[in-house]
């Protein structure tokens, strides 16, 4: 009680919570028709839903489509409760309202395993964060969320618009409400078409809509259904616009070039003889923003122009203030707090059941084993950018970004004007992977477009600055301890040292809000790890820096499961599946080295572990099957097993591997998944090949070294991501399930590098225990 | 200078007449052709991939005075509105795309490869598309080239 009366007084305080605190997150984002703009004759109905003339459905889309098919799963779930075509509903993008706010990501950020979801704590945490969550109504696209997300609130939306429609035809037909249907967006009675929802739009606008009722399972016609994508006409005609399309009007373009060394500072540079350059205009100076490393930008007429220059400029750049970065000695700078936190039991326990010591004392063995992950670029094929413009005090900007809201709140504050002065439109997103998370991009275009009088501007990263100047995936070491008896595991003890991730993006993508945040991340804990985490010195326990490791799945008697923050230097951030990406590495190799010491296959190892979670041993069982475990197999290969439940999804995985000159080669994925209700099976099965691929190239190569602060891999050559020729035959199964909808976008990459190593090592006897495996 | 672009014959403007400007650039900035995409500049990735008198090449790596004179298509220009090219209805049949980024070069670069071999074998595929694509589309991409190819046999 007393927890919550502090985060609520410290909520109240920065004026986040006023309006909504007693009503039901989903019904308080139905969103007043005033939110979306009507034209052409349109009718808003809700903050989501408009009727055109013709009859067919505009929905205010909020979520950013950079891969996933969130414009096609979300149109489904407004036709499902429509009854309408998915051809018929249009988009439009949403505004800035909170409704578009994303209250699920925040959930899924909670420090609760599957164990704990009867907990009373859980209960008390999920309700307390999901009111503030909707208060504070961030949009966000990531954390695997959107659909979850929009399961309640967009049903509502569409059927409560349908009961208003119908309303209006029933008292202009004068016919009784309950013996109306709709066929096709075309509202019928006795067999016979009355009118299509344009014709009663504008009365539908006045009308109650009683008592309104989601359909139900049996009724569905679209929610299930493999649709096409909506946005693929445009991706196979190159009429797709993404952020480096947008052509404005007089637009000019900018290239950047930062500080080589992460963390310093610009110095005295030839700025007269690239200005002298052909095409180039201006070079303009840009600080550290949102994160960034200072950098100049040189501004010129074509894209060329202005990339030629900036590569053409030298300068005698200064290094960081503290010490430059370099990733063998953070590596073992890690390793070394690992242990001593191991040794003395410290670090911020995550999880801590039953006497760890005792148990690992009295077990019949012991196995102790180092894991480590390396730094990772997002790569996404479309470099960083953002189109520009600053004039008579209105900022506007096209950009592909996963978060709006902060973009806009950036550029507010970087140009100097209220945040109602600043207007963005979403592009399509050439790749996101959490890269999109962060905004330094914005920032610095806005900052050059302030130098650019008034004229449209667009900022373009070449391919070597987005990845010598990415949010890395952070780089993590961790010791691992696990007893094992005739019974199987009774013991296992994790300390991992890496940074903190969610803090440093926080203060650089929301500084404002990121102290009330880490308020609301240390009452996320509300049962015996409170006192530790409100107590925590520094930042927040981040549930990032863990997840995949504490919110066990396994019934393990004697478990702890601790984190060390560190403060390495190194920019880091949400790189797709976040903390469980590396976290499953770890946990499923090792449950692996555990099942051949104690001489138990892995899979009935698994089994056992998991009981009281049938879910979990249906998507195994489903995998086992699937991929002929067990049973005979091509000479010179051999699998491996791995099951993670992240952003709400179970997914099991078998890789089929061989040996090519020394390395892991995959020929075959086996993957099954339980995602709760299937929205779209067609996307969700393709969500699984890019998480499969995704990760394997991470899992094989693409490792980032630092040496003196500078990123040592500069473009593609040096990264070596997955080829076409190289991509493994990929099989998805799905394990049916009635829950809500879970996360797709991310849960299919954390099994595959365990799975990997764990074929590796059954085919060699070779147990790789860093990433990248073909190092 | 002009350039003969998907059948038209187009003037660029005076900032991206440079003989030295790669193709890639004068595509995009000089003729708003942004469908030819920007990856690397350094033809490592294929994004750009466009055809010069029927051949696929990296146009961020093909200088403009090199192409002056001679036929090119861009992704603007493999199929029409109501003729598209048997590739781009095997990549909707197919759902190919996820983020759609590197699908305009992946396209390019299929056309090319069914233009000189009507029916590739998996090897082809594997040596023709080295495109990459990090939203891992490559199991379908294949598929999509199998199943226009199937459907082209005589």
């Amino acid at each position: 009680m007393k927890r919550r009366t502090l985060l609520l007084s410290g909520l109240g305080a920065a004026g986040a919570l006023i309006v909504g605190w007693g009503v039901l997150p989903p019904r308080s984002r139905l969103g007043r028709a005033e939110l979306l703009p009507a034209v052409n004759g349109e009718v808003a109905l809700n903050g989501w839903i408009k009727i055109a003339a013709d009859g067919s459905v505009v929905l205010a889309m909020h979520r950013s489509e950079m891969g996933q098919g969130v414009h096609t799963a979300l149109s489904q779930l407004v036709a499902e409760e429509l009854d309408l075509p998915l051809g018929r509903v249009r988009l439009t993008a949403a505004g800035h309202d909170t409704i578009y706010g994303n209250v699920a990501a925040l959930l899924g950020n909670l420090p609760f395993g599957p164990r704990d979801h009867d907990r009373a704590g859980y209960r008390l945490s999920s309700w307390v964060t999901a009111k503030v969550a909707r208060e504070l109504g961030i949009n966000l696209t990531g954390g695997s969320s959107s659909t979850a997300d929009a399961w309640l609130p967009l049903r509502l939306a569409a059927a409560t618009a349908r009961a208003q429609l119908l309303g209006a035809a029933a008292l202009k037909l004068k016919l009784p409400v309950a013996e109306l249907t709709v066929k096709d967006g075309v509202i019928q009675h006795a067999g016979g078409a009355l009118a299509h929802y344009g014709q009663v739009a504008a009365q539908a606008a006045s009308t109650p809509p009683g008592e309104v009722q989601l359909k139900e399972a049996r009724q569905w016609t679209q929610i299930g259904q493999a649709r096409p994508r909506v946005d693929l006409a445009a991706k196979v005609d190159g009429s797709a616009r993404f952020g480096l399309d947008v052509r404005q009007p007089g637009q000019l373009f900018a290239a950047i070039r930062h500080c080589p060394m992460l963390g310093g500072g610009l110095g005295p540079a030839n700025l007269e003889a690239v200005r002298a350059r052909p095409g180039v205009l201006r070079i303009v100076e840009l600080g550290p923003v949102a994160g960034s490393t200072a950098a100049y930008a040189v501004v010129a007429r074509t894209t060329w122009h202005a990339l030629e220059a900036a590569r053409a400029l030298e300068a005698a750049w200064q290094p960081p203030p503290g010490a430059a970065a370099d990733t063998a000695a953070i590596q073992a700078a890690l390793e070394r707090q690992a242990r001593e936190a191991d040794a003395a039991g410290a670090g911020f326990a995550f999880l801590d059941q039953g006497d760890v010591k005792q148990g690992l004392h009295q077990a019949l063995s012991r196995v102790e084993a180092v894991y480590r992950a390396p730094y990772l670029a997002h790569v996404t094929m479309e470099p960083q950018n953002c189109t520009a413009q600053v004039r008579d005090g209105r900022v506007s900007l096209w950009a592909p970004t996963q978060v709006p809201g902060l973009a806009r709140e950036l550029a507010a504050r970087v140009a100097g004007v209220p945040l109602e002065a600043v207007d963005l439109q979403v592009t399509y997103l050439g790749g996101g992977f959490g890269r999109r998370l962060d905004i330094d991009f914005i920032g610095q275009a806005v900052r050059v477009a302030m130098d650019c009088g008034g004229v449209p501007v667009q900022l373009v990263w070449s391919r070597e600055e987005d990845t010598t100047h990415d949010f890395y995936r952070p780089a993590e070491v961790a010791l691992m301890r696990g007893g094992i008896d005739k019974s199987g595991v009774t013991a296992l003890s994790v300390t991992a040292a890496s940074d903190a991730l969610v803090p440093r993006w926080l203060e650089r993508v929301a500084p404002g809000r990121a102290p009330w945040l880490d308020l609301l991340n240390r009452n996320g804990f509300p049962d015996a790890r409170a006192p530790a985490a409100l107590l925590a010195p520094g930042d927040a326990p981040d549930k990032t820096a863990s997840e995949g490791l504490f919110d066990l799945p396994y019934a393990i008697r004697h478990a702890r499961v601790a984190h060390v923050p560190t403060q390495s230097g190194v920019p880091i951030g949400n790189w797709r599946a976040v903390g469980h990406s590396h976290h499953a590495f770890f946990r499923e190799s090792f449950i692996d080295e555990l099942a051949h010491a104690a001489r138990i296959d892995p899979v009935t190892l698994r089994l056992q572990l998991l009981d009281g979670l049938p879910r979990h041993q249906a998507v195994l069982k489903r995998v086992v099957e699937a991929s002929g475990w067990g049973g005979p197999r091509p000479a010179g290969t051999a699998q491996g097993l791995a099951l993670h439940e992240s952003f709400g999804s179970i997914v099991a995985q078998v890789a089929e591997v061989r040996a090519e000159q020394g390395q892991p080669r995959v020929v075959r994925v086996v993957c099954a998944i339980d995602c709760g209700t299937v929205v779209n099976p067609g996307i969700v099965v393709r969500q699984m090949e890019s998480c499969i691929v995704f990760g394997l190239s991470a899992a094989l190569r693409g490792r980032i070294d630092i040496a003196g602060g500078v990123v040592q891999q500069k473009s593609f050559p040096e990264l070596g991501l997955l080829t076409l020729a190289e991509c493994p035959a990929i099989e998805t199964y799905f394990v049916p399930s009635d829950g809500p909808p879970t996360g797709v976008g991310e849960p299919g990459l954390p099994p595959l590098a365990p799975a990997v190593a764990n074929a590796w090592f059954a085919l060699t006897g070779e147990r790789r225990r860093s990433l990248p495996l073909a190092a | 200078m002009e350039l003969h672009v998907n059948g038209q014959t187009r003037a660029l403007p005076e900032a991206a007449a440079d003989p030295a400007m790669p193709l890639l650039w004068a595509l995009r900035d000089g003729l708003n052709l942004t469908g030819t995409k920007f990856g690397c500049g350094i033809a490592a990735c294929g994004a750009c991939t466009v055809h010069v008198d029927g051949q696929a090449v990296r146009s961020c790596v093909t200088p403009l005075g090199s192409v002056v004179g001679k036929t090119l298509t861009t992704i603007e220009g493999l199929g029409a509105p109501d003729h598209p090219h048997a590739l781009q209805l095997a990549w909707l049949a197919e759902q190919v795309p996820q983020c759609g980024y590197c699908q305009s070069g992946m396209l390019m670069a299929a056309a090319a490869l069914l233009a000189r071999n009507p029916d590739p074998s998996d090897a082809d595929i594997d040596a023709a598309m080295t495109n990459l694509c990090r939203c891992g589309t490559y199991p379908r991409v294949r598929a999509a080239i199998k199943q226009a190819a199937k459907g082209r046999k005589p």
